[in-house]
């Protein structure tokens, strides 16, 4: 059975690429437009995964993180970043800040690259 | 001119002393008694140096006649002639306040000694007289000089602190009592310690005072008083020397910087928030262009392939720029180097010149990295510091060509770490070497043309040194290659540091 894949994800244009490329690899996807609407589609779609963006008008990411990550049904479902928040001089700040601030699973930049996207999310459904 | 009146009632007297005194080329004025005399005295104030007046004349007495000189005069010298060598009159003359006396008769010469002696006594008290007209009008002078500095003091809009050398405020300003939210009463007088002055400042005036180093001349910090965010200062603290170089007190000016403070954080949250908006849309559209390139949007052909992707090529640019954009304004937001740590630099040059390595393969360039097996601690901001020589390192590699050399050395010098990053590079000109830490500056060359860019980078390494209150240097020789030094006080507390 295909893994369904949640994209929480203000930006429709972005979403419907994003999708694109899930759906180009047989995964499942459903989109949310919002934090709220995202935590919402979270309980009724039981996703196996979730992409989620971190600057959203309604609820940011890290908010719906937390949300997520302390709700005993869905800490189980791996978190994967997208941040726009633009990556620094060096990179590592981010990591070194996000490990602080959220428990997401693992991040990445946007825009994503089709194949590293893939990658990170085949790592996170094996784990 | 030398003047002398010879009051005497004998003519043979008078014309003697006239002929003996006019031929050491004095002027002689005669009177024949004590009343003419007087007369001629006050007819001539201030021209008469000596007197010479005979005691025993008919008519007003020489002491009466003495009595109305020294009334009215007391610096004119009288030389008293007494008759038939009476001691008794010549001492009561003299207690009177005689110069001295010369018995009859005399000689010449004796005339002459006598009233020479009187005239050096003449021009010594002209002289001191002099003198303490000129001592008078020099306090006189300073006193106005002091008054005219304490009102330009008073008036000025910076506020100025003055410290004596045992730190004893000896004179501060109200613009420095505003600025510091500290009445006058609370700072002059009192010592530093108990003037609860910001931290940094009285230890930079501390630090002023016992300097024993002659080149230290002044001190610029940034305070913040009161609320934070409220009140920012701009002081500068220095020293003062005397002739032999001994520091006798220190001088600190303050200036309100909090209105540019302001503006410069409504810029830099104007460029962030810009730059926010500008990248999402930016993003999304790489993004579009990345699925329509990966085909997932269906087949497309090798002319839209080759269009797409020099789309995305601009793309990429822009997002580059504006990742640097924010960079700056988060330095200049002062966001970017707040995590100070003690920091082994070696090790973060190490991780830096590793990451880099597969880069300088591909150019066929010889990467090394050298550094002495002990360095010590900085303290500084980790990322920032990857930063400055991720930047660095990539520079040199991008502006060297195939087969060139890239090396980092890092050592120590004085109280500094300082890391060379040199390599066999295209090198800059003279005149673009002064500019190339300028926002936005790139050499523009057929040479440079092919490598991408934003023009930031190099700000943003000299905005990074700076906040660490570093010092970035370049040297370079077309078609050489450049070096450019970088170097960062050693941490101040090394008992604080581990590995």
């Amino acid at each position: 059975m295909a893994k369904k894949i949640l994209i929480i994800d203000d930006d429709p244009d972005l979403v419907e690429a994003v999708t694109m490329i899930l759906e180009s690899k047989n995964y499942d996807v459903a989109a949310a437009y919002g934090g709220i609407e995202g935590l919402q589609k979270a309980k009724t779609e039981k996703p196996d995964l979730i992409v989620l963006d971190v600057m959203m008008p309604d609820k940011d990411g890290y908010a719906v993180c937390k949300e997520l990550k302390t709700d005993p049904k869905m800490r189980s479902i791996p978190v994967l970043l997208l941040t726009a928040v633009v990556s620094h001089i060096s990179t590592t700040r981010f990591t070194q800040q996000m490990g602080l601030e959220t428990e997401a699973d693992d991040y990445i930049d946007k825009p994503v690259e089709p194949e590293a996207l893939v990658k990170r999310i085949e790592t996170l459904l094996s784990k | 001119m030398t003047n002398i009146l010879v009051i005497d009632d004998e003519q043979i007297m008078r014309d003697g002393c006239s002929r003996i005194l006019s031929r050491d080329g004095w002027s002689v004025l005669c009177a024949q008694n004590g009343a003419q005399g007087l007369e001629e005295m006050k007819g001539y104030p201030g021209i008469i140096d000596v007197i010479l007046l005979d005691l025993m004349m008919p008519g007003m007495s020489g002491m009466e006649v003495l009595d109305h000189i020294r009334t009215y005069d007391p610096n004119l010298l009288v030389i008293v002639i007494t008759g038939y060598a009476t001691v008794e009159s010549a001492v009561e003359a003299m207690k009177k306040g005689a110069y001295d006396f010369i018995p009859k008769p005399f000689t010449p010469d004796q005339l002459r000694i006598v009233v020479r002696r009187a005239l050096e006594r003449r021009a010594l008290q002209k002289e001191a007289e002099f003198l303490r007209k000129e001592r008078e009008k020099s306090l006189r002078d300073i006193a106005t000089e002091k008054s005219k500095i304490k009102t330009i003091i008073n008036c000025m809009g910076d506020g100025v602190l003055v410290c004596d050398r045992d730190s004893c405020i000896v004179l501060s300003n109200p613009a420095a009592s505003r600025m510091l939210k500290a009445p006058e009463t609370c700072l002059l007088g009192n010592y530093l310690n108990q003037c609860h002055l910001p931290q940094d400042l009285s230890h930079a005036i501390e630090e002023s005072l016992q300097t024993k180093d002659m080149s230290y001349t002044s001190v610029s910090q940034e305070l913040s008083v009161g609320e934070p965010g409220e009140i920012f200062l701009r002081a500068h603290t220095a020293p003062v020397r005397n002739d032999i170089g001994e520091i006798m007190g220190s001088v600190t000016v303050l200036q309100d910087i909090s209105h540019l403070k302001e503006l410069d954080k409504m810029k830099s949250e104007f460029v962030a928030m810009v730059t926010h908006e500008l990248r999402a849309p930016i993003a999304v559209v790489e993004q579009q262009l990345t699925v329509i390139l990966s085909k997932m949007a269906g087949d497309v052909t090798e002319k839209q392939e080759q269009l797409l992707s020099r789309a995305k090529e601009r793309t990429r640019g822009l997002l580059d720029l504006i990742k640097d954009l924010l960079d700056l304004s988060k330095i200049e937001a002062g966001k970017m180097v707040q995590y100070k740590e003690p920091l082994y630099l070696q090790e973060v040059i190490q991780r830096v010149v590793d990451s880099m390595r597969s880069e300088a393969e591909n150019k066929k360039i010889d990467l090394q990295f050298s550094s002495p097996p002990k360095i010590s601690f900085i303290h500084a901001d980790r990322n920032s510091m990857e930063g400055i020589f991720t930047n660095l390192i990539s520079n040199a590699i991008k502006y060297t060509p195939e087969g060139g050399k890239v090396w980092v050395h890092l050592g120590e010098e004085g109280g500094f770490v300082k890391a060379n990053v040199s390599d066999t590079g295209i090198g800059i000109k003279k005149e673009d070497l002064s500019r190339i830490f300028d926002k936005f500056y790139r050499v523009k060359t057929t040479e440079t043309r092919q490598i991408v860019g934003t023009g930031l980078g190099l700000s943003i390494v000299k905005s990074i040194v700076d906040a660490h209150l570093g010092s970035i240097t370049v040297i370079s020789k077309e078609r050489e290659g450049t070096t450019f030094t970088v170097s960062f006080p050693k941490e101040s507390n090394p008992t604080l540091c581990s590995p």
